[in-house]
């Protein structure tokens, strides 16, 4: 390899200078990855961190547990239709942003607030607007007599999950809204201008002209969303709890209740590593994607 | 049959105005280009014929039908743009059946209809292909491609060659002359390269800042300019202008006469007459220009001489001694003189005599 002193100065320098690099990664990834996985091989009480090993009996509990089972569901369906709607959110919006509008950069701006905004902050003011007594949802729905009696929006099912997929939504979608725009902006206005001299409508050119480029940062925009959505904490763990029972709780909430509820590390750690396992299909089709537009960028 | 019409068509974009009043009749089958500088309104009137742009004022008519009110994709024309604009995820075939799929053409004639588009431009053995996969002169023939299958009334084509080089460009334009000889429909051909317009054209509009100039055949454009404009923005070098008086038949300029005879009145009394570059004879004659400047280059030589304070440019044999400040004698071919009105610009028709030397 490095034969000339030159170059072996040069691999010496490399090698030097991504150092830090990769010890900051181990002592943030790789440290708690292992200890993680290794945990779940206990039984641990979480405020000695003292325990005993049981090999895999954790996991096989988890496979025996219903409450997995109904947590892995939850998590799989709020991913599912929050995403979604961020998603078809995302682009409507996006699109309605690149049409020549008064106050476009104003709305642009405005557009992205629900992103920026804290998770505690937004999720207080819609634990207001949900309120079953005094809230303004259920007000408006009263007197425009949409609804007969008040709705309890976060305490039954299934408004717990419909609230939380909807405030889910809301909170993220702007995020699509700044992937598409960019894109959207790159495309040549004369690919339209072609499309209406073949005798497209606004529709057939959506479809043929629009979504083919869009496709490759949806499919970026949708995995990392997935993966985010996948392990959101806290705007579930603020909005219900988890409630009602375990009707909302999905996997990160159940990590956290047995951790620092029922103070079982070992089952927690099991739970989070289980999850990991499903979250790397995801990282997976990720890279694969990743590499694919990579092969394709170079021809 | 299915004449192109432009009436008193004009277009502003905000307080600028690209076109003043078109009058523009083209008839069916003919290949027109739309000639002149850049910014002078060609690619606005071929939009606005295709719908992409609407004028401000006047109407545009295809055959009968009045379009102004008529979508882009109903107006039975295809355009080829500059840049392709070819569907990039979309493989050749797609890319040319596209229009037919748009007006609900059954799959299998669709096929036919794309093979022989293919055949024609010589595209077989790259239907598979994408876009981005092709060089520059063949995404120009899938565009093209999928401006002939849907087998319009005309073809709108936006300086389509502008984006090769210069050998693929000559070839181009032999397959386009082709093309509409075989094809017999109408072709608007936009550039601002006066070779393309010469050489493909049946009648060139010539047009300067949003006003058309002169719409006649190449001969006629090049043999009878309408005006100053035409006239210098027509050969390659521009004509030489010579401002003088006409007086008792005889235009006088310091460093030359010639006898005039014009066909009519009321021009005023400052007159340009003009002579092309190629119409002046070297070597013996009534007119003595000091040489200026030699421009060889290979198959001729371009040379500038100073007559009486105005410059002129001429061609020279490759072979010929021209010293620079020595003196060269010239005539000019009487036939091949051209009078102007110095203050309108206009064209005066006039018969001329042999030049005489200056007073
Ligand atoms: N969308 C627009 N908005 C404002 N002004 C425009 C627009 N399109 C064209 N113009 C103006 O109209 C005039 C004519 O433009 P046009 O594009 O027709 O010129 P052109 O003859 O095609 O020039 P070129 O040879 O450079 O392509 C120009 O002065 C241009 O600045
Ligand atoms: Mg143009």
């Amino acid at each position: 390899m490095a034969t000339n002193p030159l170059d072996r100065r040069y691999a010496l320098l490399g090698a030097v200078l991504i150092a830090p690099t990769i010890l900051i990664f181990s002592a943030v990834i790789i440290y708690p990855l292992v200890s993680a996985i290794y945990l779940s091989l206990f039984t641990i009480f979480t405020p000695t961190l003292r325990g005993q090993w049981v090999g895999l009996g954790n996991y096989a509990e988890l496979m025996a547990s219903n409450e997995f089972w109904r947590s892995l569901a939850n998590t799989f369906i709020w991913t599912v239709f929050t995403l979604t709607l961020q998603i078809v959110l995302g682009i409507a919006v996006a699109l309605m942003l690149h049409q020549n509008m008064v106050f476009r950069s104003l709305a642009r701006s405005l557009i992205l607030f629900p992103y920026f905004v804290s998770t505690v902050v937004a999720v207080l003011v819609w634990r207001w607007l949900f309120n079953d007594l005094y809230g303004i949802l259920n007000y408006l729905a009263l007197i425009s007599g949409l609804l007969q009696r008040p709705l309890d929006w976060l305490g039954s099912m299934p408004n717990a999950m419909i609230s939380i997929v909807l405030v889910g939504a809301w909170k993220y979608f702007p995020f699509v809204v700044i992937a598409v725009l960019a894109r959207l902006q790159s495309i040549p206005d004369q690919l339209y201008e072609a499309a209406k001299m073949d005798g497209a409508g606004p529709i057939a050119r959506f479809f043929d002209v629009t979504l083919p480029q869009l496709k490759e940062v949806l499919v970026v925009v949708i995995l990392l969303r997935a993966i985010w959505d996948f392990k959101e904490f806290d705007l579930i763990y603020l909005l219900t709890g988890g409630g009602p029972v375990i009707s909302t709780q999905t996997l990160p909430l159940m990590v956290y209740k047995e951790a620092f509820g029922l103070n079982d590390m070992g089952r927690a750690s099991a739970i989070a590593v289980s999850m990991m396992l499903v979250m790397l299909v995801f990282m997976v089709l990720y890279l694969r994607s990743a590499g694919r537009s990579e092969r394709e960028g170079a021809r | 049959m299915s004449d192109i019409v432009f009436s008193g068509v004009r277009k502003a974009f905000g307080s600028a105005i690209a076109l003043h009043g078109l009058d523009l009749t083209i008839r069916s089958g003919e290949f027109v280009s739309l000639l002149g500088p850049s910014g002078c309104g060609k690619t606005t009137t071929l939009r606005m014929l295709a719908g992409l742009e609407f004028p401000t004022q006047g109407t545009i008519s295809i055959g009968s039908r009045v379009v102004n009110d008529v979508p882009p994709g109903k107006r039975d024309i295809a355009m080829v743009f500059q840049s392709y604009a070819l569907y990039p995820h979309m493989s050749v075939a797609e890319n040319i059946a596209y229009p037919l799929k748009k007006r609900g053409m059954p799959r299998a004639e669709r096929e036919t209809r794309v093979k022989a588009a293919a055949e024609t431009l010589q595209l077989g053995a790259l239907l598979q292909r994408k876009p981005r996969q092709l060089s520059g002169g063949q995404q120009q023939r899938v565009a093209l491609g999928r401006a002939l299958v849907r087998d319009p009334v005309a073809f709108l084509l936006d300086e389509p060659l502008s984006n090769l080089d210069a050998k693929l460009r000559a070839h181009m334009r032999a397959e386009l002359i082709e093309l509409h000889r075989s094809l017999g429909k109408t072709f608007v051909y936009v550039t601002h390269d006066q070779l393309e317009a010469m050489t493909m054209s049946d009648r060139i509009a010539v047009m300067n800042e949003g006003v058309l100039q002169q719409f006649a055949t190449p001969k006629e454009v090049y043999e009878a300019p309408a005006n100053t404009f035409v006239a210098t923005f027509i050969g390659s070098p521009s004509m030489n202008m010579f401002e003088g008086a006409l007086a008792d038949g005889v235009f006088s300029h310091p460093a030359l006469r010639v006898p005039v005879t014009p066909e009519a009145s009321g021009h005023g009394s400052r007159l340009l007459l003009g002579v092309r570059p190629e119409d002046m004879t070297l070597g013996a004659g009534p007119l003595n220009g000091t040489i200026r400047v030699v421009e060889p280059s290979g198959h001729e030589t371009i040379v500038l001489l100073d007559f009486a304070g105005t410059t002129v440019t001429v061609r020279a044999p490759p072979d010929m001694p021209l010293g620079i400040g020595s003196v060269l004698a010239c005539d000019v071919k009487s036939s091949r003189l051209h009078l102007f009105d110095a203050v309108s610009g206009l064209r005066i028709a006039a018969r001329f005599g042999a030049a005489l030397p200056p007073a």
